[in-house]
């Protein structure tokens, strides 16, 4: 080896040690965040809160990764099981049985945390964060379901005000609906929201809620829509199909459009029904309890949440906690976080925490996600149950088959009831 | 081989330049050991990225894996997996059904409207190459743009379809929002994706029949039914057998375009056994239960691909 090719060599060894030794004292930490807020306003949002965390800890690097809701899960499942999971996940609470326990994906939160959340969150926030008895993250947004209605609509039909109970419900979304000389509907009364499980089933359990039905048994071990109470909603939905009052070929989600009179919807939806041009969203969107079915005594409503959590392959387990704990501590006293700022303020939607409940009183104060923000006090949380996501598929399919006359109600309840209860019971014995 | 060594060996030990045909030993040899370099790479990649694969979910199938769990402590299922597809899942069957009908419609209209069509633009017809062209696009597209775009156009209410009927006094249809149509409306969607592609195909065919055995049969008094009864047809069993074959295969795997138009819905009337697989495996967490069906499902597709090629491989050699 000649003299040149030997300092060559000795001169790249060393600044390579340099490099590794300076990078190692300067112990940069880079944290990894999957989230399904893809569109570019909220990117952006998103972007600048992290940009300000990064600010002030210069050790620290933060990349976004946002798939669409559709793709999530099965982004978290791959990614973990090919070992490009991220640090940090936004994730549906109901996903939680299944990345959780031994060799379970998500870590416990520390305690200081826990007692954060449990001091400034309310219940049924609690509840449905919770898996085992154990809080398995800091809770994002809560999403509860109402009714929607078309003030412009319903005035057209001669009605002023949105209907209170079933047979109300029935008799106005009976009298919007109208078809042309081709027989084409141009509007309809009321849509449901098929192709989507919780499009399907959160909804019709909010109307059940409201009939004083209930969707699983107390202890959350077999299903309990199978009832007076649950064919009766069933019946709602035929009853609605048999009146004219709702037609499956115009769906809920042609609200927005200024084609359907009435929907059950979370109030995620606010940000879709602003940007509408065919509804105008102040003067002719409404937002009411939903109607109290013939068995129940005042309306309910189900509410589900989403949580940040921290994987436990995560390298930076502890800075991970603490730039989740940044994003939902606020600011200054009686200022809301970063989260509860971009959560009202960007996305729409009602934060969990009552510190920012409390802070962002004001801009919670609109029309829409005030309704939304007083459902939150009764609404009950949808349980968390291992194999949860699988028994909700199984009921929106005999929903479904119901609303195109596939099935009777009765069979229907039963059928999703029996595979229902295997699906939990299976899952009990693992 | 063992008599090339010892050549070699020798010239090295007694001759300072080897003997021609000791050098020609060693270059063989040479040669030998860069074909099973050659070969390696590819049949190392095969054994990673194919076999290997498939070999983990046969042994996937016969566990409960949620995938995020470690390997090492999924837990044996044995063949409950199997048994559990097989007689107690109410979705699978639904699924299989749907699969079939799904090939059963879509390879039987490829065959008919790819034949029919490559007739027509085999003929002296004016724009020739614009027609294939036409004809092939579709092709090109991808499934998610044509289910989006099918979905308004079989709109019950606005879509031109619905339009067209009505204009024909025929009753607006639901189309792909009512059960005992959607299926049909995914098939029609797919066959006009893909027939394009073997029109191509049976072109190519026809092009390759000689004119004289159409000269000989006209000078025989034969005319156009039994030609092409009698020579276009036989001659072409080849590629109807590989359009059968290859489109029945993807026929039984089909996803996106299901996927992309209606999701399996409504009520699960065009669910297919790879969108059930997709579900049960990422919406539901069950690895095991999805393998197992893979496993069904290339069971079915090699018991009909064997049948296929065994019942038109014998006519064709009538």
């Amino acid at each position: 080896m000649s003299r040149k090719v030997l300092t060559v060599f000795v001169l790249t060894i060393a600044a390579l040690v340099l490099g590794i030794t300076s990078a190692a004292a300067q112990d940069p930490i880079k944290l990894t965040v999957l989230t399904h807020w893809g569109e570019e306003r909220l990117l952006a949002a998103q972007q600048a809160m992290f940009d300000e965390y990064m600010a002030a800890n210069p050790g620290v690097t933060i990349e976004l990764q946002t798939v669409p809701f559709n793709d999530l899960l099965t982004k978290i499942v791959t990614g973990r099981t090919a070992g490009t999971n991220p640090d940090i996940y936004h994730l549906y609470n109901l996903w939680l049985p299944d990345f959780i326990g031994a060799n379970g994906m998500l870590a416990a939160p520390p305690q200081e945390i826990v007692d954060e959340i449990v001091a400034n969150s309310p219940q049924a926030v609690i509840d449905g964060i919770t898996v085992n008895d154990q809080i398995w993250g800091y809770p994002t947004e809560v999403n509860t379901y109402l009714l929607l209605y078309n003030k412009r609509l319903l005035k057209e039909a001669g009605y002023d005000n949105p209907p209170t109970t079933w047979d109300e419900l029935k008799e106005i979304a009976a009298a919007i609906t109208k078809k042309d000389e081709t027989g084409a509907v141009t509007q309809v009364g009321y849509g449901v929201l098929p192709g989507w499980d919780s499009g399907i089933v959160h909804p019709w359990a909010s109307y059940l809620l409201s009939n004083g039905g209930e969707y699983l048994n107390a202890d959350h071990t077999a299903t309990a829509f199978n009832s007076e109470q649950g064919l009766e909603t069933l019946q709602l939905y035929v009853d609605l199909l048999e009146n004219g009052g709702m037609d499956m070929s115009v769906a809920g989600w042609d609200f927005p459009n200024g084609k359907v009179g009435m929907t059950v919807m979370a109030n995620w939806w606010r940000a879709t029904l602003q940007a509408s041009e065919a509804i105008d969203y102040d003067t002719e969107v409404g937002v009411a309890p939903v109607p109290v079915g013939p068995s129940g005594e005042s309306s309910a409503t189900l509410s589900y949440n989403w949580l940040w959590s921290v994987d436990t392959g995560s390298p930076n387990q502890e800075a991970a906690w603490k730039l989740i704990q940044w994003m939902n501590t606020p600011r200054a006293e009686g200022e809301g976080s970063p989260m509860g700022n971009f959560l009202v303020n960007e996305l729409g939607a009602i934060p969990s925490l009552i510190p920012d409940q409390e802070a962002f009183a004001e801009d919670l104060g609109d029309f829409f996600l005030s309704a939304y923000v007083e459902s939150t006090k009764t609404a009950r949380p949808e349980p968390v149950v291992a194999g949860g996501q699988e028994v909700k598929t199984k009921l929106q399919t005999e929903i479904e088959a119901v609303l195109n006359g596939l099935q009777d109600p009765a069979l229907a309840l039963e059928t999703a009831a029996l595979e229902g209860d295997a699906v939990l019971q299976e899952m009990a014995n693992q | 081989m063992t008599q090339t060594r010892r050549s070699t060996s020798a010239g090295v030990l007694h001759a300072p330049a080897s003997p021609p045909h000791l050098r020609r030993g060693s270059l063989m040899r040479q040669r030998t050991i860069w074909a099973y370099v050659f070969v390696a790479a590819p049949l190392v990649g095969l054994l990673v990225f194919f076999l290997g694969p498939i070999v983990f979910s046969g042994w996937v199938s016969l566990h409960d894996w949620n995938m995020i769990t470690p390997v090492a402590d999924m837990a044996w299922a044995g063949l409950d997996n199997y048994i559990y597809l097989l007689t107690q899942d109410t979705v699978f069957p639904k699924a299989l059904l749907n699969t079939f009908l799904f090939a059963i419609g879509g390879v039987g209209s490829n065959v008919v409207l790819g034949l029919g069509f490559a007739l027509l633009l085999n003929g002296k017809i004016r724009g020739k190459t614009l027609w294939r062209v036409i004809y092939f696009l579709p092709v090109m597209t991808a499934p998610l743009a044509l289910g989006v775009i099918f979905g308004f156009m079989f709109n019950r209410n606005y879509g031109v379809v619905n339009n067209l009927l009505v204009a024909l006094s025929i009753p607006r249809q639901p189309f792909l929002g009512h059960p005992s149509q959607a299926l049909l409306v995914v098939i029609i969607i797919a066959v006009y994706q893909y027939v394009g592609y073997y029109i191509v195909i049976y072109l190519a065919g026809l092009q390759g029949i000689p004119q004289d055995y159409y000269d000989a049969a006209s000078v025989d008094g034969a005319n156009k039914w039994q030609s092409f009864r009698h020579i276009t047809l036989p001659l072409l069993r080849p590629v109807t057998l590989f359009v059968v074959v290859t489109n029945t295969i993807g026929a039984l795997q089909v996803f996106d375009l299901v996927f992309a138009t209606t999701n399996g819905g409504p009520a699960n009337s065009t669910i297919t056994v790879v969108l059930h697989m997709y579900n049960t495996a990422f919406k539901f967490s069950r690895m095991g239960r999805a393998s197992a069906m893979a496993f069904i499902l290339f069971a079915i597709i090699l018991t009909i691909t064997i049948l296929q090629l065994r019942f038109l491989r014998d006519r064709t050699n009538e």
